[in-house]
């Protein structure tokens, strides 16, 4: 696990100063100047200053050092050096609202869709749910985002189009940013829910086959109360699995989410940063979400061991 | 009604069977809809290359419409462009675009690049990562634990963001967005070329060939190489989908291609206002549903190739 995380932050730094010069972010037009002397001096000085001057491993070993520490470095710009960390503060709340709500959606829709869909397996209704599931799947995101925001904040304009970073969170009007997050959340929730719903579904079916279903159904239990209530649960592993690998897929997506959505979060900052070639704030960040990846995943082996008493031997 | 239900008996009798099948269910042909998505991707192919011999409008060119209309100042009546974009109509198909250009003919030079980029991606993480998939499967030991852990980081790498930032930093050719999108694709297709050279190298066949004094590059080539060929198949159409949407989300974040058009970047331009996109939905609808159609019948297609060849890996 941490042997990952330090190959991705190698993979991200060797990348980022093998194929940028920061120089000219931290001095403008200066950088390119080979001519005049006091340029040069002030690119040295700049150069000893961040240790561009070092070799690439030391640097390596540097910025890590750094990073455990919790120290991100400061961010490369031509006006002032502000944290990076200052920056992974403001933007990362906003960017975990979105995926913790689009988590809950996509949850709250897959669920439902999938015991629907697994207790009429293949009769039309759950054929028609398939096709469904796999036409929201193909759906590239980007594409996603334009469909449901032009027929539910341009047509019927239920939902407000634009985010607002300076609004309350909690409240229910368009003047409130749970509202506002809702489109962006379901954008991102569909096609996961659509994953899910298939995942649960085999693997409901597989269990509705089990002998202490057939126990139940003989016991009298409502079919309802055997699908939701004895079912459920042991159906749940692949879903979970899913859950922590998704993470990276919803990361991905949230990128393209956040900027069609102009929602100032992580992926809106990750894209600026590179744009700008602002390396340690893409490094920041890219490693923010790295973690957030390995632990979510660490989290979701724990959680089976809640779901199902026999993983804990 | 009576007739219905000897056959409702027949259907609850089947999904009865199906279910307990559940994905084991022997399914030797294809279906319907495979052929469907197999056409439809021939189709798109097949306009997309001949684009430049069809009878298309230009994609560059502007169709002003004129009409007659009062000189506010003059007072005269006299002809002025009407104000694009325009409805689709016998003329465009599809509508014309703020510019004026056809958005039918822009969407098929689009599919051209958009069309290139996803060949030429899954194209190189096969041409790369399956070999090396392979070689790591068959060889093991310490190389196989080195390309594994390679291929981890790489899937664990937020892929998007890798592209973003090398399309970012060297430049926005047609050959460097390929190029990040073939090395991204690299540890999924290693990843399954190294599982099906593992399992099949325990096979009699592989060992019969070993006692017989087979050469590990003819054991690799000549009986590993065909039954990794299968599945890879089926995963290049998946792949191929993937780097087509990752190439439109690269365009719709403006990461893309500077030259020329793909369906990634007219979205983005079809989309850029929401006026535009109130008043004349067609424009970004026309590109958007050329690339779903497309990436469902890729979908479609490698799912049903895998599940066949998956049924006849079992029967072996």
């Amino acid at each position: 696990m941490v042997l990952l995380l330090v190959g991705v932050s190698m993979l991200t730094f060797a990348a980022m100063s093998l194929l940028g010069d920061p120089l000219f972010n931290i001095l403008g037009p200066i950088a390119g100047d080979t001519e005049n002397p006091q340029n040069i001096a002030l690119q040295d000085e700049a150069k000893a200053q961040y240790h561009l001057d070092k070799p690439l491993p030391e640097r390596y070993v540097r910025w890590a050092g750094d990073f455990i520490t919790g120290d991100f470095g400061v961010q490369f710009s031509t006006d002032g050096q502000p944290p990076v960390l200052n920056l992974v503060k403001e933007r990362l709340p906003r960017t975990l609202q979105l995926m913790v709500i689009a988590q809950i959606l996509a949850l709250a829709i897959a669920i439902p869709w999938g015991v629907f869909a697994a207790s009429r397996a293949n009769k039309a209704s759950d054929k028609v749910s398939t096709f469904v599931a796999f036409g929201l799947v193909s759906l590239p995101n980007f594409a996603l985002a334009v469909i449901l925001f032009y027929i539910f904040a341009i047509k019927l304009d239920w939902l407000p189009d634009t985010y607002e970073a300076t609004d309350p969170f909690w409240g229910f009007t368009h003047g409130h940013r749970l509202i506002q997050l809702i489109l962006p959340a379901f954008t991102l929730a569909l096609p996961i829910a659509a994953v899910f719903q298939r995942l649960l579904r085999t693997d409901l079916i597989t269990t509705l086959q089990e002998d202490f279903i057939l126990m139940a159904r003989s016991k009298g239990v409502s079919k309802r109360r055997v699908l939701f209530g004895h079912a459920l649960r042991p159906s749940m592993f692949s879903v979970l699995t899913l859950f922590g690998i998704n993470a990276a897929t919803l990361i991905g997506g949230s990128l393209v989410v956040e900027i069609y959505f102009r929602i100032p979060g992580i992926g809106t900052a990750i894209v600026e940063a590179v744009l700008r070639e602002d390396f340690p704030v893409v490094l920041a960040l890219v490693m923010v979400i790295t973690l957030a990846f390995v632990l979510l995943n660490f989290l979701v082996d724990l959680l089976y061991t809640v779901l199902d008493p026999r993983v804990r031997s | 009604m009576s007739p219905t239900n000897p056959t409702n008996v027949a259907d609850v009798e089947i999904a009865a069977e199906a279910e307990t099948g559940a994905d084991h269910v022997v399914n030797k042909r294809l279906g319907f809809g495979f052929w469907v998505s197999v056409g439809w991707i021939v189709f798109i192919i097949g306009i997309a290359a001949l684009a430049p011999v069809l009878p298309l409008k230009d994609p560059d060119a502007n169709f002003l419409v004129l009409e007659e209309r009062e000189n506010p100042i003059t007072g005269r009546m006299q002809e002025a462009p009407v104000q694009p974009p325009y409805a689709p109509s016998g003329e465009h198909w599809f509508g014309a675009d703020q510019d004026a250009r056809d958005v039918m003919s822009r969407t098929i030079y689009g599919a051209r690049v958009s069309l290139t980029v996803g060949f030429a991606a899954i194209a190189f993480g096969i041409v790369f990562g399956g070999p090396l998939g392979m070689i790591a499967g068959f060889v093991g030991g310490w190389f196989d634990r080195a390309i594994s852990y390679l291929f981890l980081v790489l899937l664990s790498f937020p892929g998007l963001v890798l592209a973003i930032l090398i399309t970012a930093l060297v430049d926005r050719s047609l050959f460097t967005i390929s190029l990040t999108l073939g090395i991204l694709s690299i540890a999924p297709v290693g990843r399954l070329a190294r599982a099906q050279t593992l399992v099949f190298a325990e096979r009699e066949f592989v060992m019969a060939a070993r006692t017989l004094g087979a050469k590990p590059f003819r054991i690799l080539t000549k009986e590993l190489l065909p039954n990794v060929m299968i599945p890879m198949a089926a995963l290049a159409l998946l792949g191929m989908a993937v780097a087509i949407v990752a190439e439109g989300g690269l365009a719709f974040l403006g990461l893309s291609i500077e030259k020329g058009s793909t369906w990634g970047k007219l979205i983005r331009t079809y989309t850029a206002s929401s006026g535009d996109l109130e008043s004349s939905p067609w424009m970004a609808f026309t590109p958007i549903g050329c690339l779903f159609f497309t990436v469902v019948a890729l979908n479609y297609a490698g799912d049903k190739l895998r599940d066949y060849f998956d049924v006849r890996e079992l029967m072996l």
